[in-house]
């Protein structure tokens, strides 16, 4: 996006945490430079000079609202600007009303839907695209448990109204069991990021989907039934290492821990030589019909 | 059993249709499935970040907080991916996720 209005292309990023001082999430931007080229991130800060965070409670529960996550850039108020929006770890969408060339307010408010704020399942990913194409912007956004999600704006393009919460891809069920090999992911799992254009060029906004998937598969030589038999005694004698630190309220002793981490050390091995295992994401394709 | 049919009919015509969507596909880049590093979470981007009038596929991830670039070639058709740089380097967004 073009954030400060000097015509080069810049990266807006959310960050998970600021390293000093209480936690919170940073901006980072990478500002375009003339020879097609970012300079190194750095947090954006709003017009106070201070790092822009999102404004939450000072309570304990209100610091996931302070994580911020997708951040994305568009004049949502229609006064000329470029605002922010942004995610959090919480699940809602923060808005930082901008004040011209790259300049934003630094308090946020809370983007609500009738006087409630407009949520998804954890990690909001919010996507601002005219997405029934009306005039104005409506909010798109992944979820910690995966799938897409779409707020209607019921309002104006210089009064937006997010209606309810509607589902356009449903997130995955998870399964029962372990599944071996990858044939079984045919479509986005957790953790999805979003982004809507219309990529195959018919004139209707499709979607791509990032996501994270785990995935096992069985070592050379080894059967899916084999491997799936020593993933359940993994997990019974996981537990059961878990449970010999005892149920207590008390945080287990050092000695006990340490037995522990052994314990799993050595399991982890034993199942090493059985399955191997790739945690990793992939991005999906949504074209619209 | 005729207000029960007006009902379906009036809600049909009053509720915005829902998006059919083709069966999901995996962006590929030269031949091969694009996904992130370990442990996973691909954030993409549909943008002309080389401003040569075709949008490219940029995935951001969690590891290193770092973005790989695939430029469009043309014909629904992405490059190999190269990481995107910032002040000479490999861009790294400090406490990504």
């Amino acid at each position: 996006m073009e954030l400060n209005g000097d015509g080069l292309i810049d990266i807006l990023s959310g960050s998970y945490s600021r390293h000093d001082g209480d936690m919170a999430g940073l901006f980072q931007v990478l500002w375009g430079q003339k020879d097609g080229s970012f300079a190194a991130p750095e947090a954006l800060k709003g017009t106070d000079g201070e790092p822009l965070i999102i404004l939450t409670e000072d309570s304990e529960e209100a610091l996931v609202d302070k994580i911020c996550t997708r951040p994305i850039a568009v004049d949502l108020d229609g006064d000329g600007k470029l605002d922010i929006v942004s995610g959090n770890f919480g699940g809602t969408f923060a808005f930082f009303k901008g004040e011209g060339n790259g300049k934003f307010a630094p308090k946020s408010t809370w983007i609500e839907s009738d006087t409630r704020k407009i949520s998804v399942e954890h990690h909001s990913d919010p996507f601002l695209v005219d997405w029934d194409k009306d005039g104005d912007f409506d909010l798109l956004s992944g979820s910690a448990e995966g799938g897409a999600f779409l707020f209607v704006n019921e309002g104006t393009k210089t009064a937006p109204k997010f209606g309810v919460r509607t589902t356009l891809i449903a997130a995955p069920k998870q399964a029962a069991e372990e599944v071996i090999g990858d044939a079984h992911i045919t479509g986005p799992q957790s953790s999805t990021r979003i982004w809507a254009d219309d990529v195959n060029g018919d004139g209707k906004p499709d979607l791509l989907l990032g996501d994270s998937v785990s995935l096992v598969f069985p070592a050379k030589g080894v059967s899916d039934q084999e491997a799936l038999a020593k993933i359940k005694e993994f997990g019974e004698k996981f537990s059961k290492a878990y449970e010999s630190m005892g149920n207590s309220e008390e945080p287990p002793s050092e000695e006990a821990m340490k037995k522990m981490q052994a314990e799993i050390e050595v399991l982890t091995a034993e199942k090493a030589k059985f399955v191997t295992e790739e945690s990793t994401g992939y991005v999906w394709l949504f074209l619209q019909k | 059993m005729l207000m029960n049919w007006l009902l379906v009919v009036l809600g049909a015509a009053a509720m915005p249709q829902a998006p059919e969507f083709a069966p999901p596909v995996r962006m590929e880049a030269e031949g091969k499935i694009v996904k992130v590093e370990a442990p996973g979470y691909a954030a993409p981007a549909w943008f002309d970040v080389d401003k040569d009038g075709q949008k490219d596929l940029i995935v951001g991830q969690f590891n290193g907080g770092k973005m790989m670039v695939y430029k469009n070639t043309g014909n629904g058709k992405l490059a190999k991916g190269e990481w995107l740089m910032a002040a000479g380097k490999v861009a790294e967004v400090p406490g990504v996720w």
